[in-house]
């Protein structure tokens, strides 16, 4: 998860107050923010466009600006320093990943503001249109929403804060730009009415970001512009590429990849043009509204935008907020917590929601881009954090409940006592192997009985275990150059496929043992597997068994007509080769029970 | 008065020598080892009968080498012959010839300059009258070491009753440590005085066999009786050994369950082939939620598909993601696909497990864990394993709140060994509200984030019929087993050096 760096100055700007960092702290934390720590970070000019670049105060300073790409030889010059607290952002609330919407939520919980943060919607006047190719069936970006904000003049300050906030939104709704992706332009480049359609990836031409002048076809973007080359993998299955495109036929953007050159935003620009256009309806939505209501925090004015699309014309974004019932009655028995009705509402608006009664329930209204309130017990959330989980007083649930052990996991630990008592030291491994450390070591195939993983990372995870017998080789393996001889169990499960069962899979409770040393052979595991046999009280007949990793002549099968099995034998001197060990090992493996 | 054996043994040399003895004559008489004879002399001198005189006197000690020098002649006398004919050489043909021979240079020149044999001339190397003498007699060093030699080192003071001049000797070799040290020693003689003597011819001394243990048949047949055991230093150290023992991480399952078990938890289990069903579906996880990618999550070639639980829950479920259902739920707005749900995974998680125990039993009151393997598809790194073991615990009833929640959280967490434990808002998919767990450890002084925990959202619980609240939490038990063991690296759990699971000790 990306970790932002939120500046404690910035935020008491926005919050018209001086907070101890340590207050800022708490109240994030108490808001559910994940506080990684507070840092000084040195910030840096870029030589080439002015934009501050930040590093923790023990890194290395920059030779690249992160914003416009400009390398230098020379490190960057370093001009002042900020005290940040940085933050591991939430998926689930993009809503908190800009000073602008934290600065909103902590004005409620510090009590500066409360109820639904106000703002006036006024209309642009700009029109988009709509290609009726846009929306064929699997083809394109479908989706496309856009705003306008008259916003403050840009700085360095605030040009970074959006570029920042956009990079996180497609992260946190976009899904990398795949599901949804944002556009920023300076407004005063672009004449209305606006194109949504698309163009030949071959014929067409013009300046991607950051190379003013060079005209580029899109296929050679792809190739050649950094973002093209990063983004490349969501355009293969296009054949014609999506544009934005003003009255002039200046483009604005090429998404999901890059915005022209003569459109971008820059120091001073104070009329925002925003695009979001994407896959699925809900991200493009949701990431307009969280980008505009950020924005509104920052100073913004929103203006709406008439999206002409091929089923009718309809205004964006839409801020109107949601709105749901919840019972006061529920929301205390849910929580537990000693409010009454006046601080339920106050608790709420603390959170920035409006409630009003409404018969025996309450209506609450949540700004548009909480779309993470699905149910009435996701404004319950907002309620506890409103009250404060540090001041929940914790109480204990006074019904009787009666304990209960598994029964595999109690005739493990007897086991276990059992073999710590014969001078065995247990050992753990890992239930996923590769296919050479789990069979052909041991001179066993894969065969059509085994789990098999689809999507590894690596060969090392490709099967589940079927036998014990790589963890006990593993661990003699590890502990080659120690004094022999060894002993050693292992208690843990094993899968085998099974077509009756409902997940398709049979779980064994296995007991493993070996002893390794020059002295060790069948005689001395027999006694160990007998005596683990009486203490269970069963009885088995053994006999001759032929198993590949086993020397022949010295393995034997262990079982009765009520299901035991068990196997016991001296390792074959190939395996031992094949684990890189040096003397004789007998290795016994008992069938405990089935679990699943 | 009880004496063993060998205390006898030695008072009655003591008592029986013409002459006082000392302590290496004791030692030659009795035949036993110089500490046991030192020490009993010793406790004849606390016990008033023995008195002890000191006598300082120097030894001269022959070097390992020393033999061997002396049998092929020291470097100085092996250079006289080189100059016997000529009386005279120019000093660098006695170099060549020196190195010829395999002797030392400069020890010749040093020693044969200090015995007076040889003198520096114009560049040569003259042969003194002294020298002259010399290649016929042996010098009063030599002599004493051939003695030395003999008798394995011998006292000056000896040597000067043969007549051999001893401040040459100290001369020649008292600095000459590839031949020979003297060494300052101290002779204890022993006299035996009144008391002792009156003593030791009375006939009260009993006289008893000392052993360092008894045999059989010494206890069986009353001989202990007549038999002392040597006493120990009891303070001394022995060499260290260790028990076979429980794996580290085997320990913390073990209390884990046994936290749950104390607290009236029934243990439950479920399969680690698990149904994309039970993993994600049934908790309300989209299926398009990027955990359920193939980046996180394993998927199974074989067996490819699971079976799905009974038309009438998998129908509820599609319905709540879809809609919200009956569950007072918006939903998630998208088509839900029956063909994913089969998808067969390695359980991400052990609320698979609890989620079905939800499902099999809703009625209150259930409290119920599970501890097991869980998978992510992760390569192995200091920080991350691709299976680990989760705990989760849930607890159905009627009157569970956030703040039940919370108050059974601690006393969990009491019982893990954390007394300083702290909540914070957080937010999982299929909780609400949800609350994140700090505890205070001692050893780091700091807060550790240390588990997840909420009440399950209704859009879980109640398209599997529980229509009360659900409490649930879950922690990673490596993680708890890296902070409780100081461990830096979370595969040092699973290398199972047998040397560290023996050494750390069961009590942590």
């Amino acid at each position: 998860m990306p970790i932002v760096a939120i500046s404690a100055a910035r935020l008491n700007q926005l919050l018209g107050q001086d907070f101890d960092m340590d207050i800022l702290v708490h109240g994030l934390q108490q808001l559910g923010c994940d506080v990684e720590d507070t840092a000084t970070l040195a910030l840096f000019k870029c030589p080439a466009c002015d934009t501050p670049n930040d590093k923790l105060a023990h890194e290395e300073p920059p030779k690249r600006c992160e914003f416009c790409g400009h390398e230098s030889q020379e490190p960057f010059e370093q001009f002042a320093t900020d005290e940040v607290i940085r933050l591991d952002l939430l998926a689930d609330r993009p809503d908190l990943f800009d000073p602008g919407g934290l600065s909103r939520a902590l004005k409620g919980y510090l009590e500066l503001e409360s109820g639904l943060s106000e703002f006036t919607v006024g209309d642009s006047g700009i029109e988009v249109h709509v290609d009726p190719i846009m929306s064929n069936a699997g083809t394109y970006r479908p989706f496309i929403v856009c705003a306008v904000l008259d916003i403050p003049p840009l700085d360095h300050n605030s040009l970074r804060e959006i570029m920042r906030l956009q990079e996180h939104l497609h992260w946190g709704i976009g899904r990398d730009r795949k599901l949804a992706s944002i556009g920023v332009y300076d407004l005063d480049t672009i004449v209305g009415p606006i194109t949504y359609s698309v163009v030949d990836p071959e014929s067409f031409q013009f300046c991607p970001l950051g190379m003013p002048g060079v005209q580029m076809t899109p296929n050679e973007i792809l190739e050649k512009h950094p973002k093209g080359v990063g983004y490349k993998h969501l355009m293969e299955q296009y054949v014609k590429y999506p544009i934005l495109l003003d009255a002039k036929n200046l483009v604005l953007s090429m998404p999901p990849i890059i915005n022209s050159d003569e459109t971008k935003c820059k120091i001073g620009t104070k009329r925002l043009f925003i695009d979001v256009t994407g896959l699925s309806k809900d991200s493009v939505i949701d990431s307009l509204v969280t980008l505009v209501s950020a924005l509104v925090e920052l100073g913004g004015h929103v203006q709406t935008v008439r999206m002409n699309y091929p089923d009718g014309p309809q205004d964006t974004p839409d801020l109107t907020p949601g709105t749901i019932d919840i019972s006061y009655e529920d929301a205390k028995k849910w929580l537990g917590l000693p409010f009454d009705r006046d601080d339920f509402m106050t608790y709420l608006r603390k959170m920035r929601l409006n409630v009003t009664p409404k018969g025996d329930l309450f209506a609450v209204s949540y700004p548009a881009f909480r779309t993470d309130i699905r149910h009435e017990v996701d404004v319950f959330e907002d309620l506890a954090i409103g009250f404060g989980y540090e001041n929940i007083e914790p109480a204990v649930v006074k019904t009787l409940t009666i304990g209960q052990a598994r029964p595999e996991e109690k005739q493990s630990k007897m086991i276990r006592d059992a073999m710590i008592g014969l001078g065995f030291t247990e050992i753990m491994s890992l239930l996923l192997q590769s296919v050479e450390r789990h069979f052909s070591k041991f001179n066993l195939e894969l065969d059509a009985h085994h789990v098999i993983v689809e999507n590894p990372k690596t060969i090392e995870q490709k099967v589940v275990r079927n036998h014990m017998m790589t963890g006990i080789m593993e661990t003699f393996n590890k502990n080659r150059r120690k004094a022999v001889p060894q002993k050693i169990f292992e208690i843990g499960n094993v899968i085998h496929l099974d077509k009756q069962a409902e997940t398709g899979t049979a779980e064994y409770r296995h007991l493993a043992f070996a002893i390794i040393g020059p002295d060790t052979g069948y005689a001395e595991g027999r006694m160990i597997m007998d005596a683990i046999l009486h203490e269970l009280k069963w009885n088995g007949s053994y006999a001759a068994a032929d198993h590949p990793a086993f020397t022949k002549g010295r393995s034997a099968e262990i079982t009765n007509n009520e299901g035991l099995w068990a196997l016991l034998g001296e390792i074959h001197p190939q395996v031992l080769n094949n684990f890189g060990l040096a003397f004789p090992i007998v290795y016994g493996e008992l069938r405990l029970m089935q679990v699943i | 008065m009880t004496l063993n054996e060998d205390q006898w043994k030695i008072l009655k040399a003591v008592l029986d020598a013409e002459t006082p003895l000392n302590l290496n004559q004791l030692v030659d008489l009795t035949g036993l080892d110089m500490p046991l004879v030192s020490a009993t002399i010793q406790w004849g001198q606390e016990s008033g009968w023995l008195d002890v005189a000191e006598n300082q006197r120097e030894e001269l000690v022959p070097a390992e080498e020393a033999k061997e020098l002396l049998g092929s002649g020291l470097p100085e006398r092996r250079a006289l012959s080189l100059l016997a004919e000529t009386g005279r050489m120019p000093m660098k043909d006695v170099a060549a010839k020196a190195q010829e021979l395999d002797i030392p240079m400069h020890e010749i020149i040093k020693w044969g300059s200090a015995r007076g044999w040889f003198e520096k001339d114009k560049g040569e190397l003259v042969l003194t009258e002294t020298g002259k003498t010399a290649m016929q007699t042996l010098d009063a060093d030599e002599n004493a070491m051939n003695i030395a030699i003999a008798r394995g080192g011998v006292y000056l003071d000896d040597l000067a009753d043969l007549d051999i001049d001893v401040e040459r000797v100290k001369k020649l070799l008292g600095t000459r440590a590839l031949v020979a040290k003297i060494k300052p020693r101290t002779i204890r003689i022993v006299h035996l005085n009144e008391t002792g003597t009156s003593i030791l011819r009375s006939k009260d001394i009993r006289i008893v066999k000392e052993r360092n243990t008894l045999t059989s048949e010494d206890i069986s047949s009353g001989e202990w009786r007549n038999i002392r055991l040597r006493h120990y230093d009891v303070t001394l150290a022995a060499e260290s050994v260790a028990p076979a023992k429980i794996h580290l991480m085997q320990k913390i399952i073990q209390e884990t369950r046994t936290a749950f078990l104390e607290m009236g938890f029934e243990e439950i289990v479920s399969p680690i082939v698990e149904s994309a069903f039970w993993d994600f579906d049934a908790l309300f996880q989209p299926q398009d939620h990027p955990a359920r990618d193939m980046q996180d999550t394993f998927y199974l070639t074989r067996p490819a598909e699971a079976r799905l639980p009974d038309a009438e829950i998998v129908e509820r479920v599609k319905r709540t993601h879809e809609d919200g259902g009956d569950t007072g739920s918006t939903g998630w707005g998208y088509t839900w696909s029956e063909a994913r749900a089969r998808q067969t995974v390695l359980r991400t998680h052990t609320t698979a497990s609890t989620i079905r125990a939800v499902q099999a039993n809703p009625r209150p009151p259930r409290k119920v864990f599970c501890v097991g393997k869980v998978f992510r598809n992760e390569s192995l790194s200091y920080k991350h394993l691709p299976e680990f073991h989760q705990v989760d615990g849930i607890i159905i009833d009627e009157n569970g709140s956030l703040a039940t929640l919370l108050g059974t959280l601690k006393e969990f967490y009491r019982k893990m060994g954390f007394e300083k434990v702290r909540f914070k808002p957080d937010f999982f998919p299929y909780t609400e509200p949800s609350a994140e767990i700090s505890v205070y450890m001692e050893s780091k002084n700091a807060w550790i984030e240390f588990g997840g925990s909420g009440l399950f959202r209704p859009e879980v619980t109640r398209p599997l019929g529980c229509h009360v609240p659900v409490l649930a939490w879950g922690l990673g038990l490596e993680r708890l087993a890296m902070l409780r063991y100081g461990l830096k690296d979370i595969r040092e759990l699973y290398w199972s050096d047998i040397d560290k699971i023996k050494e750390v000790p069961l009590c942590q």
